[in-house]
């Protein structure tokens, strides 16, 4: 009887850990939150100005930079073309910039993109979900992602020629500590 | 270590920690007192109780308490207070709780933000606390049903004098003459069958009688409970990928958006809203020049993507069509849109101008410009207009050259290039569609030549859409809520079975002529008492029900 108790005691406890550990793991690791920097930048895949859809995860391996941007904003105007003058002088070392475009129409974005001769990806985010998802309130929001696919630097507003490149240096390990 | 004797003198042998032998019924401690017994789970040691705890029976031992279990919904309690203080960061469409809170609600805002009480309901605390109380009822039930199962399952018919003359309704009185054996048994039979007729069921062993009712009402707590737990797996489910989600959209009329994490894509074809006219009014309301609504409806189609999802053209597939109403919300297999709140937002959706010649006055067609996505190019009548750039607030930039000041067409500006008969070669055609910018930005003038001879302009207010009001609407999956009510169920059958019967047991001996009559309920002595003396009215003893209370022995 004894024995057979303390069986039973242990099975029900440990019934009740398994339940409480998927709830609160469930809480803890929900998603929702939009990411933070050191944390890992959450996949997705966009339609892209060229018509083909890019995939986050595809970059995997590469230092990404992720850069949400509208032609409504004069500071992520003003950011454009250095970022385009970075991209091309660091194309070569796996580094790939994104421009996340703020849901305007097609024909704002290609105007504009075609205007200025910028050669990075630019993606659509027809839906606003990718915004919603990095929590991305204020334009130009920039992040650097590391080529483990984890935020390294979140940036609010516009970037100087030379932020840009010091991270970019840091983050392929080229930089000076 | 205190090794303690449990053995009863009847001869069973009891767990440790047990008050009333479990085969008799004599009082284990507090042999010689006179004082009414504490009855309570039959007076069987809770499983909690038994000696020698391990660690494990120590936590055992912890969520058994009643009183960890009263402090555990004390402090979710007041949790739950505290997270309706400030509105929760789930409500908001679009603001940055990190700034809201301060921003709206000063210092007392920002603390509580940071101490993480604007998401209370999704927080691990709040979760913790709510699966301890969900073990706590686990374990308390637990620890006193399966001892109370045992002690109420197999019941000695007869029982210790010790326990019968302190049990809270007692009687004891001659009934026959010693050693009458014969008179003595066929009264416990008369008592028997009157008990019978009261639904009792009736055990006997010679002169020895128990008789018992409603039982299962000592059963109504712990369904109750199992359906608080049901309840609580349910609640805790919503953190199953996919089992719920509650989030708030706005909906500009005309518009299609994606549902975030879902397959689903919701238009708001038409938003409609009825206002209560100033007669329909209380005097206080007129006063005051409220415009009150009366109703609001969103004519809400929702539709299921099935492919190129996520991209600006995805493939949609009609799946529902409902009018959406405060408290009537559209249903499609669980996934729920409630209307939550409405905002004027008047706003250009499209504008259909048709492209004439100026000089003749002939049409060659019109085209329909939408604001949110236009096309590439359009075609009217011989002239093809290629969409160049599209500015949906215009404005000019520090060096002149254009620019969108927003993404909101509120001055939109097109620019064409226009081929056809007499342009081979491609004319720049700039397009205002609001009258207004037209002349500020000096349209014609731009135009030059090619505004000379063509016109592109919108006849009469039937070739411009607007939406006027934005629609919020609340967006819900909660595939735990049958789970739910399942569980609120079974716990409201727990309820009534507890409250509204109630476990009464009379046991009575006869030795040597001398009657010992004990009884005991959960609730309701009164009635108790009422139906033993009634019972024993029947058999031939006159009892008031008041002489049964203990203390009151007589006769």
């Amino acid at each position: 009887m004894g024995r057979n108790r303390k069986w039973i005691q242990t099975a029900i406890l440990l019934a009740i850990v398994i339940v409480g550990a998927v709830t609160l793991a469930g809480g803890l690791f929900k998603g929702n939150e939009p990411p933070k920097v050191g944390a890992r930048a959450p996949d997705f895949s966009l339609s892209g100005l060229d018509g083909k859809t890019h995939r986050l995860s595809d970059f995997r391996g590469k230092l990404v930079i992720l850069n949400f941007w509208g032609t409504f904003c004069p500071p992520c105007k003003a950011e454009m073309p250095d970022l385009e003058a970075a991209y091309r002088k660091w194309q070569g070392d796996d580094v790939v910039i994104l421009g996340v475009n703020l849901n305007e129409s097609h024909v704002t974005v290609s105007s504009f993109v075609d205007q200025l001769g910028i050669t990075f990806p630019i993606l659509l985010d027809s839906q606003d979900e990718i915004r919603k998802k990095y929590g991305v309130m204020n334009f130009p929001t920039t992040f650097f992602i590391g080529r483990d696919g984890v935020i390294a630097v979140k940036q609010e507003g516009q970037m100087e020629p030379g932020f840009i490149e010091q991270n970019i240096k840091n983050l392929l390990g080229k930089g000076q500590p | 270590m205190r090794i303690e004797n449990t053995k009863c003198e009847c001869g069973h042998q009891n767990y440790a920690g047990t008050v009333l032998c479990e085969s008799c019924g004599k009082p284990l401690y507090d042999d010689h007192g006179s004082e009414p017994l504490e009855m309570r789970y039959d007076g069987v040691a809770r499983r909690s109780q038994r000696g020698n705890p391990t660690w494990l029976d120590r936590i055992w031992n912890f969520f058994s308490s009643v009183k960890i279990a009263i402090y555990l919904i004390l402090i979710t309690l007041a949790a739950s207070v505290l997270g309706t203080v400030y509105p929760q960061e789930n409500t908001f469409i679009n603001l940055d709780p990190s700034t809201y809170y301060k921003q709206t609600y000063g210092t007392t805002g920002e603390i509580y933000y940071l101490l993480g009480l604007s998401h209370t309901f999704d927080s691990w605390w709040y979760r913790l606390l709510l699966f301890m109380i969900g073990t706590s009822l686990v374990i308390c039930s637990l620890d006193r049903v399966l001892p109370l199962y045992r002690a109420l399952n197999k019941q000695q018919i007869r029982k210790h004098p010790g326990f019968l003359s302190r049990q809270k309704v007692t009687l004891t009185c001659d009934i026959a003459e010693p050693g009458d054996q014969t008179s003595q048994e066929q009264w416990v039979q008369t008592m028997a069958s009157v008990l019978r007729k009261r639904h009792y069921r009736v055990h006997t062993d010679g002169t020895a009688l128990m008789a018992e009712k409603y039982r299962f009402s000592r059963w109504g707590p712990y369904i109750n409970h199992i359906g608080l737990i049901i309840f609580l797996l349910a609640a805790l489910a919503r953190s199953i990928p996919g089992w719920h989600m509650d989030q708030y959209m706005g909906f500009i009329e005309g518009q299609t958006l994606k549902i975030p994490n879902t397959p689903y894509y919701l238009k708001n074809e038409k938003f409609t809203v009825d206002f209560y006219k100033p007669e329909e009014m209380s005097d206080k309301f007129r006063q005051r020049d409220l415009i009150v609504p009366k109703m609001y409806e969103t004519q809400a189609v929702l539709y299921q993507c099935t492919s190129r999802c996520g991209t600006a053209d995805p493939v949609l597939k009609e799946v529902a069509r409902h009018p959406i109403r405060v408290n009537d919300p559209l249903n499609y297999h669980g996934f729920m849109a409630y209307q939550f709140d409405y905002k004027e937002t008047p706003r250009l959706i499209s504008v259909t101008p048709s492209l004439r010649n100026k000089q003749t006055g002939e049409v060659y067609g019109s085209i329909e410009l939408d604001m949110n996505n236009p096309q590439k190019s359009y075609q009217a009548g011989p002239y093809r207009l290629e969409l160049k750039s599209y500015f949906p607030d215009f404005g000019l930039d520090e060096h002149g050259q254009p620019m969108t000041k927003s993404n909101e067409p509120k001055a939109p500006a097109f620019i064409f290039t226009i081929t056809g008969p007499g342009m081979e070669k491609g004319q720049p055609y700039l397009y205002f569609p609001r009258m207004i910018d037209k002349d500020t930005y000096r349209q014609d003038d731009v135009n030059g030549a090619v505004g000379q001879l063509l016109d592109l302009s919108v006849g009469s207010m039937e070739g411009v859409k607007i939406a006027q009001y934005t629609s919020y609407l609340n967006i819900r999956v909660d595939k735990a809520l049958p789970y739910i009510w399942f569980g609120a169920a079974v716990s409201m059958i727990g309820l009534v079975m507890g409250f509204y019967w109630q476990h009464r047991r009379v046991w009575l001996r006869v030795d040597d002529g001398k009657l010992l009559l004990g009884a005991h309920t959960n609730k309701n002595w009164f009635g108790l008492r009422k139906e033993v003396a009634a019972a024993l009215g029947k058999a031939g003893i006159e009892a008031d029900p008041k002489t049964l209370e203990t203390g009151r022995k007589t006769l």
